[in-house]
């Protein structure tokens, strides 16, 4: 038996019926077609899922939708700027070699961003500890890291981070 | 996965008629662990009561005993400066447990309650004397932490009690305090964790607390090794006799991450380096 | 300066935005109307008899479509030595084998029906590891083979060797001879993205399917043979492949997964898409085969190589797929790795109830790297050569034919050691329990014949925008593969990288090619790309004798109305319009030794407007090309034969820390120096040898697929690890070194592989070299390493007490 769930994602507010047991994962790729949220494991494991929940990462996955009703959900669509620009740290991860495959991407991407967020010049171990729950294969991570602190720069000093909506 | 009903009830009078009146309803919080065992079908609630509204379970005060709301997340442990300067055992167990996504949902009650053996918060809270005080339809009560572990997933929870949060004593002068753990790769099951706290009075160990996680099939304190240390100030032979009795004390298994005999040789090294590093600690 | 406009350049790659913003379609995301969802109902036993099926709860389950078996469908070999079926009749001879399919409106629903299928099975007897499956009276995984006859003993066919030299008399002569036992374990790919499928007929029987492969005009053919199965025989097949999250191996044989699709599709007359979700990722795809290697290598006094004896067996699980073939690659390092001059090898392959294996990354080289360089330390110690020394001394060179037969044109393995030692700073004093260690590695770099054609081709296609739709039969799969061919045709063509669109690999438009693995990818793509680039030249070029001089002429009549004073300089354009004088550069034609004026230079997209746009006489640009590489299809059981055009070399460092309380491995640093002929994108081949490595970091360290009679134990992220950001945490120093080979494109030779060939033997010679204790299996765990410290421990602690 569906049930009414107002969710707020990427800055607008969508009332859906969804499965009590709908995870957010899926009524963000099935029902709101936000394909850009990658299942990897369905465990928490790989962070491909990750969302900003009010800002902060967290695993799509692992939450059920009806949790986050009246909560601010951000996705890797919504860190587009007007007319589809590249957020700072989505420019720098295409301009420093930080994709390969690609699948791993949006899921970092959000990491990084959170992080840089609340740490606008964070170390190397601040970085990989924030991407400690992010799985990738294809890259070895050096250039993921050199991404986020090529993000970091873009973004600048005391330019208050990137404020996703 | 098997779909599940799921009740969002905004107190603890609701969650407890819920509960009471659906079959193998099951309480839950930050359900990093709960969705995981769903989704491979090691549970099949008959409903899960989520305690994400219920607002008095998500403080945190600090005062003549220290409140830490069971559904606080680890994160908001890691967020809240106060806490982790009067407790920095806390911190230091709360950094590397899983993932930040992770640490964003999981809750200190969620990792009690479910009463893993690998539980990244219960040594440090069996370090720290952590009491947990439950509610339920008949009342409140309160439980020392090292009495509310049963078993591996068992804990002295009745049907439909609800733990509320985490009471610690107000922080120890002259506490000295050290967390160790260790796993196989960066975001992994703990292979062993130890945590240690203690006051120095002079060079000698005073209320000395060890526990120990993934070592048993309940994070537990080391007594025997607490006991050694009662009084004593620390040189090599104490440390060997310490390493040597954390040994006995523990039982690990052998699994898919590493036998026991390596979890026992690990766990009486990390004893030795963390009352060594907790006394070097300077403050 | 670089005489090159784009090759050599750091360039995102052409597909980096629209991964970036999330936008970038895989099987997971793609659907078709009316799709169903297939899920497969694997084997509960690892060898069994089946006794029966029931499917009835399961078929009036609502929302499913259909239920199938083998009982119920035509019988569909798969596999190289057809030894497999996509649904299993009769016996089960592993956990992952697929007993019956459903097709459902939902994968919830499907997977529901999955579990109402009964399936009463008799247990038989396995076998788990080689000595069980080589034993005397073994039980049979397969009692005959594919065409019928009786087999009697669990031994496959297939056999690899290479006998070069006198064995016996160069053993003889040593001066020092070490010998040794080495093991590799099962290693997942662990692909970001799982694995999945859509198949779709349409209404004549033709198949579109939409499927994770390596390998798409191989899969084309075993599709087709599918049909035919179905009684569909001679219906067309297109495969296309989707944006890939990873391959690394996964994609170079087809799945029973997806002939079950194409069976759910041809029952139902609906598109069926089959995932698998992580755990069935792990539990049923076929991961990299493990391998028991012997090895023994012997030197004179001055530390010259004199013999290299290698036997290896391998467990191939249940089936045969690519990793029954490993052998063909380990003959490359055990013939070819430093010069040595009388060789021994025998590989050896034994059905068993394990997961059958395939290919990935590397593909048989690790396995045997692992155990040369090992010993190779162990050899240098024994002979009292520094390891580094030992190596150069053998360091193989331009010009050489190694035992194999391998051509040896380009070699930068001297240049690949050199850089290794200084930037690890061989020789200086280190901390207590730090060390270091080196390792080096030979592959394929020209691609790898293994199949009767080599080749790739690439059709180019210009619009009359002047933008250039690239065609070929290889498949992106993360690795930068139309990062280089986007920039090669850009450099050949004189155009914009922008301007190139690099299609997606389809059958139905794409020229065959034999598939993406051997690090071939590149090597044959932008070959292949150069060729259609010339002919292209040569058709713009002829067409432009025609309609050049009156562009020019339509230029220079507006520039001079822009421009009332400007002098004509002498030239007369009709005359220097020759096909051989035309140049393409930034995006412009121009003829070379023309004064340098604009109304001289004509852009692109306006002369194949005018080419086009020529009445009776109008062409537009299309042009194909198909580059087969030179080399021979190796005899593989004397293992001989110029398996590739060229061969890649590197060598990688360590230097690590050890905890001898604990066993833990911390590495410090480590630097890999690759000699990749040439550098075409920077940016990419930077990610290509950091990701290997890192992979190779896995391998050594953490990485296994652990089985208990057959069964997987550890089917999950939970508890299969693989590097994180901590564990690669540590400085890696990347090293190019650029060989110029004739054969590759600009020069370059294949480099998708080799990153992870080395890196395990390289940690473990630091382990020796920090703590003086040596693992010989994969992975070293903390475990392992503690107990050879304990061993050693007590070796020392008897040798004190019996010293009076």
């Amino acid at each position: 038996m569906n049930v009414e769930c107002t969710l707020e994602v990427n800055g607008s507010s969508t009332t859906l019926q969804v499965a009590p047991s709908a995870r957010l994962i899926d009524v963000l790729r099935e029902d709101l077609g936000l394909t850009g949220t990658k299942e990897g494991c369905g465990n928490g494991e790989c962070g491909s899922c990750t969302v900003l929940l009010d800002g902060r990462p967290v695993n799509a996955c692992l939450l059920v939708a009806l949790e986050v009703e009246g909560r601010a959900v951000t996705t890797i669509e919504g860190l587009l700027g007007p007319g589809g620009k590249l957020s700072h740290v989505q420019q720098a991860f295409v301009e420093t070699g930080g994709i390969q495959c690609g699948f791993c991407t949006p899921g970092m991407i959000m990491s990084a961003t959170a992080l840089l967020e609340a740490t606008p010049a964070p170390s190397d171990a601040e970085i990989r500890d924030a991407l400690v729950g992010n799985l990738c294969r294809c890259t070895g991570y050096a250039q993921i890291i050199e991404s986020v602190r090529a993000a970091a720069e873009l973004i600048g000093p005391g330019s208050g981070g990137e404020t996703p909506r | 996965m098997t779909p599940f009903d799921y009740h969002r009830p905004e107190t603890l009078a609701e969650a407890f008629r819920i509960a009471g009146a659906i079959p193998g309803a099951r309480y839950v919080a930050g359900g990093t662990d709960m969705m995981v065992r769903i989704r491979s079908g090691r549970e099949r609630p008959g409903a899960l009561i989520s305690l994400g509204r219920i607002d008095t379970l998500s403080r945190i005060e600090l005062g003549s005993v220290t409140q830490i709301g069971a559904r606080t997340t680890i994160g908001q442990v890691l967020e809240h400066p106060e806490l982790t300067a009067a407790y920095p055992l806390l911190a230091l167990a709360a950094r590397p447990f899983a993932s930040v996504q992770v640490r964003n949902l999981a809750t200190v009650g969620g990792n009690v309650c479910n009463a893993s053996p690998a539980a990244d918060m219960a040594p440090v809270l069996l370090a720290l004397d952590a009491r947990v005080e439950i509610e339920g339809p008949q009342g409140t009560r309160e439980v020392p932490l090292d009495a509310f572990f049963k078993g591996p997933g068992q804990t002295d929870l009745a049907p439909r009690e609800v733990l509320t949060s985490i009471v610690l004593e107000p922080p120890r002068p002259e506490a000295r305090s050290c967390f160790l753990r260790r796993s196989r790769v960066g975001m992994d099951i703990a292979l062993t964790s130890v945590a240690v706290h203690f006051q120095l009075a002079g060079n000698r160990l005073t209320r000395p607390r060890v526990a120990a996680g993934a070592v048993a099939p309940c994070p537990l304190r080391l007594r025997a090794v607490e006991n050694l240390l009662e009084g004593r100030a620390v040189d090599a032979a104490l440390l060997d006799e310490a390493a040597r009795l954390a040994e006995g004390e523990i039982a690990p298994i052998t699994d898919i991450r590493a036998s026991a005999s390596y979890r026992r040789r690990l766990t009486s090294t990390l004893v030795r380096r963390a009352i060594t590093a907790a006394c070097e600690e300077s403050r | 300066m670089s005489r090159h406009r784009h090759i050599g350049k750091a360039r995102p790659r052409p597909d980096a935005a629209d991964k970036a913003a999330g936008r970038t379609l895989y099987i997971n995301d793609l659907v078709r109307p009316g799709m169903l969802h297939g899920k497969v109902k694997f084997s509960e036993h690892a060898h069994a008899r089946i006794v029966r099926i029931d499917t009835s709860r399961a078929a009036r389950l609502p929302g499913v479509r259909a239920v199938v078996t083998a009982y119920d469908t035509p019988e569909i070999r798969i596999g190289f030595l057809n030894d497999n079926f996509a649904l299993k009749r009769g016996k089960v001879r592993q956990f992952r084998d697929e007993v019956a399919a459903v097709a459902a409106i939902d994968p919830d629903i499907a997977a529901e029906a999955v579990d109402l299928i009964d399936v009463e099975y008799e247990p038989l007897p396995g076998v788990f590891s080689l000595d069980e499956a080589m034993a005397e009276g073994a039980p049979l995984v397969h009692e005959m083979d594919a065409r019928g006859n009786p087999l009697t003993t669990n031994e496959l066919s297939l056999r690899y060797g290479h006998e070069s030299g006198d064995l016996a008399v160069a053993e003889r002569a040593s001066a020092h001879v070490v010998e040794g036992r080495f093991s590799t374990q099962l290693m997942q790919q662990s692909c970001l993205g799982t694995a999945g499928c859509i198949a779709e007929l349409d209404m004549s029987g033709n198949l579109s399917m939409v499927a994770r492969t390596q390998i798409p005009f191989l899969a084309q053919r075993d599709f087709m043979r599918a049909l035919e199965a179905l009684g569909l025989p001679g219906r067309n097949c297109r495969v296309i492949v989707p944006t890939l999250g990873g391959a690394f191996g996964t994609g170079l044989d087809t799945h029973a997964y997806e002939y079950i699709a194409i069976v759910l599709a041809h029952r139902t007359n609906r598109p069926v898409k089959i995932l698998y979700d992580r755990e069935e990722e792990f539990a049923n795809l076929s991961p990299r085969q493990s391998a028991e290697v012997e090895i023994a290598q012997g030197c004179d006094r001055e530390g010259r190589l004199t013999f290299r004896r290698v036997r290896v067996r391998q467990d191939n699980g249940a089936y045969a797929s690519w990793g029954a073939t490993f052998p063909t690659v380990m003959l490359l390092p055990v013939t070819s790795l430093y010069r040595v001059p009388n060789v021994s090898f025998d590989a050896r392959l034994v059905y068993t109830n394990n997961t059958y294996c395939q290919a990935m990354r590397g593909y048989g080289n690790p396995e045997v790297t692992w155990p040369i360089e090992s010993n190779l330390d162990e050899l240098a110690e024994a002979a009292s050569i520094d390891p580094y020394e030992l190596r150069m001394r053998n360091c193989n060179e331009p010009g050489e034919t190694t035992p194999m037969g391998l051509q040896v044109t380009t070699c930068g393995l001297k240049e690949c050691m050199e850089a290794t030692a200084a930037k690890l700073d061989w020789g200086a004093e280190r901390r207590a329990r730090r060390g270091v260690g080196m390792a080096s590695l030979i592959h394929v770099g020209g691609s790898g014949r293994i199949y009767k054609s080599d080749g790739g081709g690439v059709i180019m296609k210009f619009d009359d925008f002047g933008q250039i739709n690239v065609s070929y039969g290889g498949v992106e799969m993360g690795q930068g593969l139309h990062s280089a061919l986007s920039l090669t045709v850009a450099e050949a063509l004189g155009v914009s990288p922008d301007k190139i669109t690099i299609n997606p690999t389809d059958t139905g438009t794409c020229p065959w090619d034999v598939g993406t693995h051997a690090s071939r990818g590149a090597f044959i793509a932008c070959n292949a790309a150069l060729a259609a680039a010339e002919k292209a030249r040569a058709q713009i070029f002829a067409a432009a004798e025609e309609v050049f001089p009156r562009l020019a002429r339509q230029n220079l009549e507006r520039y001079r109305t822009e421009h009332p004073d400007y002098r004509v300089p002498a030239f007369d354009v009709a005359t220097a319009a020759k096909a051989d004088r035309f140049e393409l550069t930034d995006g412009q034609i121009v003829v070379s030794g023309a004064p340098d004026e604009p109304w001289l230079k004509v852009d692109l997209d306006r002369l194949l407007r005018a080419i086009h746009f020529r009445g009776s006489r109008g062409e537009v640009i299309t042009t194909a090309a198909f580059y087969e590489p030179q080399s021979e299809l190796p005899d593989w059981r004397k293992g001989v034969g110029n398996m590739s055009a060229t061969y890649a070399y590197g060598a990688q460092g360590a230097e690590v820390e050890v905890d001898e309380e604990t066993g833990e491995v911390r590495i410090v640093r480590m630097v890999a120096a690759h000699d990749v002929g040439k550098v075409l994108n920077p940016q990419t081949l930077a990610g290509q040898a950091y990701g290997g490595l890192a992979q190779g970091v896995g391998y050594a360290l953490y990485e296994e697929v652990r089985t208990e009679q057959g069964r997987i134990l550890n089917p999950s992220f939970t508890d299969y690890k693989i590097p994180t950001t901590h564990e690669m945490g540590f400085p890696v120093h990347l090293e190019f070194i650029e060989t110029d080979d004739p054969a590759g494109p600009f020069g370059a030779k294949g480099v998708g592989e080799p990153g992870l060939v080395p890196t395990a033997p390289a940690i473990a010679n630091a382990i020796y070299d920090a703590v003086g204790v040596r693992i010989r299996d994969l992975p070293i765990t903390p475990e392992k390493v503690l107990r050879a410290l304990d061993a050693r421990r007590a070796v020392n602690a008897r040798k004190q007490t019996s010293t009076p």
